[in-house]
């Protein structure tokens, strides 16, 4: 069985995507065996509206919702994100959020993002934070949306040790509290490992050692990414079976209650 | 560091990601891996000019590779592992290169290098290739770095960096080396929508396609796709460019790339890289919805191809 964390319908803003409705994002799990996937809309990340690309997600997981778990974006910024909210959790079914503070123009620390945080930890519901969308470097002239830096993520999963995180599209957590053994910080956060390294520096056999097998879930980031090179990390990195299934789906299937 | 690694020779082991996995998604790769198997046992032709005979059809060749510079204390180790990862991956070459840890590189800093990529050929004999870096702006004493690496050493190729935009007259002597050699250039290459600060010199695809104008003999490598800003309008620079072939190494992984570059410059222009991002190099061509020929190509065929072009 294979969970991905990390996934996505829908257009997004600067580069075509391909396999981004439910039946080609379907297709394309088929031909790499992934069993189900995490999935939030693509166009609310730059959507002034978000609610817009949630409505959409619920309309394409209609009917495929055994394979399909929908994750809302809110924009606590936006005009009645509260009823957004409420609407993703009781009508759409979706059990979690995806948050982009850099894409929408709001810090974890603002009171608005407190607030939300709050509710959908009230909620039952797993938040998700994309460190970064795509490569910065071949960014639109348009605009310029830094990566999130680690160091927000540590206040932030500090401050709300109730609420639980899966840090997506992120890397370089060894080189701070995050990754590291004995940091002290609340274990509600998971580590998605599609840019991790698992070969050279290892990485993900880094957060393995330092966080524990439980703490590592399976992600690809498609279709912004091809599923493979998650794959291929999972397939050479030196762990047991046993621990390598709880990367692959056990772990993911616990938080999200599947 | 404990392995001992003076001109022995590394064992290849049986990789995690075997070559069929590599080439899975694609109707005929059992057939394809039957095939390569038997010509790969048959046994193959020496390239011309390789450190090594064991150049082989059907072996996968990461044509974008960095051995690590010996100011960094784990120099040893990392190598050994690069070895290991390319095991794992099923990768039988790395052609390497060993930049300066601060460029632009000075004479002495640039041959130190290339001493070291060297002594890296002898330590992993068959599996590491050289290109030889020099810094264009050094003249005479770049081109005879050029001339003692290809002609002594059995260096495979030229890498360049940004100390100069590929298209500054500084750079052609160097070119036109190349071609005399009959080796190819490796460029580094990146297209921002922004200038880089720190690379103000940087060439683009749009730079190495002029360059390839000038010289349609040379043989270019437009590095890193993949690492290298907007890789779509790098893909489009590049079309009309027929000696330019394009690295498919980098750190991103975005879908639909490698279809991409294959549809626009065609798959006979496209190498296999990796630039030390090894997992996503291997699952970049892995995953491309392209048949197991033409991934066979962009694996090594192409690369071998261009270096079967030197004479011997």
């Amino acid at each position: 069985m294979i969970v991905d964390v990390n996934a996505y319908l829908g257009h997004f803003a600067f580069r075509r995507l391909r396999h981004n409705t439910a039946a080609a994002l379907l297709a394309l799990m088929d031909s790499k065996k992934i069993d189900k996937a995490v999935v939030s809309s693509a166009g609310s990340i730059t959507y002034r509206n978000a609610q817009a690309g949630n409505e959409e997600v619920a309309a394409e997981v209609r009917g495929h919702r055994d394979r399909l778990i929908p994750f809302a974006v809110i924009n606590p910024f936006y005009a009645g994100w509260q009823d957004d909210l409420k609407i993703c959790h009781e009508e759409f079914g979706m059990a979690g959020l995806r948050l982009y503070p850099n894409w929408h123009n709001y810090q974890f620390s603002s009171s608005c993002c407190r607030e939300l945080v709050n509710a959908a930890t009230e909620r039952g519901m797993v938040i998700s934070i994309p460190i970064r969308v795509e490569d910065n470097r071949q960014r639109s002239w348009l605009l310029n949306v830094p990566d999130l830096p680690l160091e927000e993520i540590v206040e932030l999963v500090k401050a709300y040790p109730k609420a639980r995180f899966i840090l997506l599209n992120g890397i370089g957590y060894t080189g701070c509290p995050l990754g590291r053994k004995d940091n002290g910080l609340p274990s509600n956060y998971a580590i998605e490992l599609s840019r991790l390294s698992a070969v050279l520096a290892n990485e993900l056999g880094q957060l393995i050692t330092n966080l524990g097998t439980e703490r590592v879930m399976f992600g690809t980031g498609m279709p912004f990414n091809y599923p493979d090179p998650a794959l291929v990390k999972l397939e050479v990195l030196d762990a047991s079976e046993a621990d390598k299934e709880k990367i692959r789906s056990q772990n993911a299937m616990a938080w999200l209650q599947l | 560091m404990t392995t001992a690694h003076t001109n022995q020779s590394v064992p290849e082991h049986r990789p995690q990601i075997s070559r069929r996995a590599l080439l899975k998604d694609s109707a005929a790769a059992v057939v394809a891996s039957a095939l390569l198997s038997a010509r790969a046992a048959a046994g193959e032709q020496p390239i011309p000019g390789a450190s090594s005979d064991s150049l082989r059809k059907g072996r996968v060749i990461d044509c974008h590779a960095h051995l690590t510079h010996r100011s960094r204390s784990t120099w040893e180790t990392d190598d050994r592992k690069l070895i290991e990862a390319a095991d794992k991956l099923g990768i039988g070459q790395l052609c390497c290169s060993m930049l300066t840890p601060h460029r632009p590189a000075t004479a002495d800093g640039f041959r130190e290098c290339n001493q070291w990529t060297a002594d890296g050929m002898r330590r992993f004999p068959g599996r590491v290739l050289g290109y030889c870096y020099v810094n264009p702006g050094y003249g005479r004493e770049a081109l005879e770095e050029i001339r003692r690496c290809i002609g002594d050493r059995g260096f495979i190729g030229i890498k360049l960096y940004n100390e100069y935009t590929c298209t500054e007259p500084l750079v052609f002597p160097i070119v036109e080396l190349a071609i005399k050699l009959d080796v190819p250039i490796l460029h580094h290459a990146s297209h921002s929508h922004y200038f880089v600060e720190d690379q103000p010199r940087m060439s683009d695809g749009g730079h190495l396609a002029e360059l390839a104008r000038r010289y349609p003999e040379a043989m270019l490598i437009c590095a890193h796709i993949s690492g290298g800003g907007d890789w779509e309008w790098t893909i489009k620079a590049l079309r009309h460019a027929p000696n330019v072939l394009l690295d498919t190494s980098g750190s991103v992984t975005d879908e639909g790339t490698v279809e991409m570059a294959a549809a626009v410059v065609g798959v006979d222009r496209l190498v296999f890289g990796c630039d030390s991002s090894m997992t996503a190099g291997v699952g970049k061509i892995r995953g491309a919805n392209l048949s197991t020929q033409d991934k066979e190509k962009i694996l090594g065929e192409n690369m071998m191809k261009l270096l079967r072009r030197r004479k011997p």
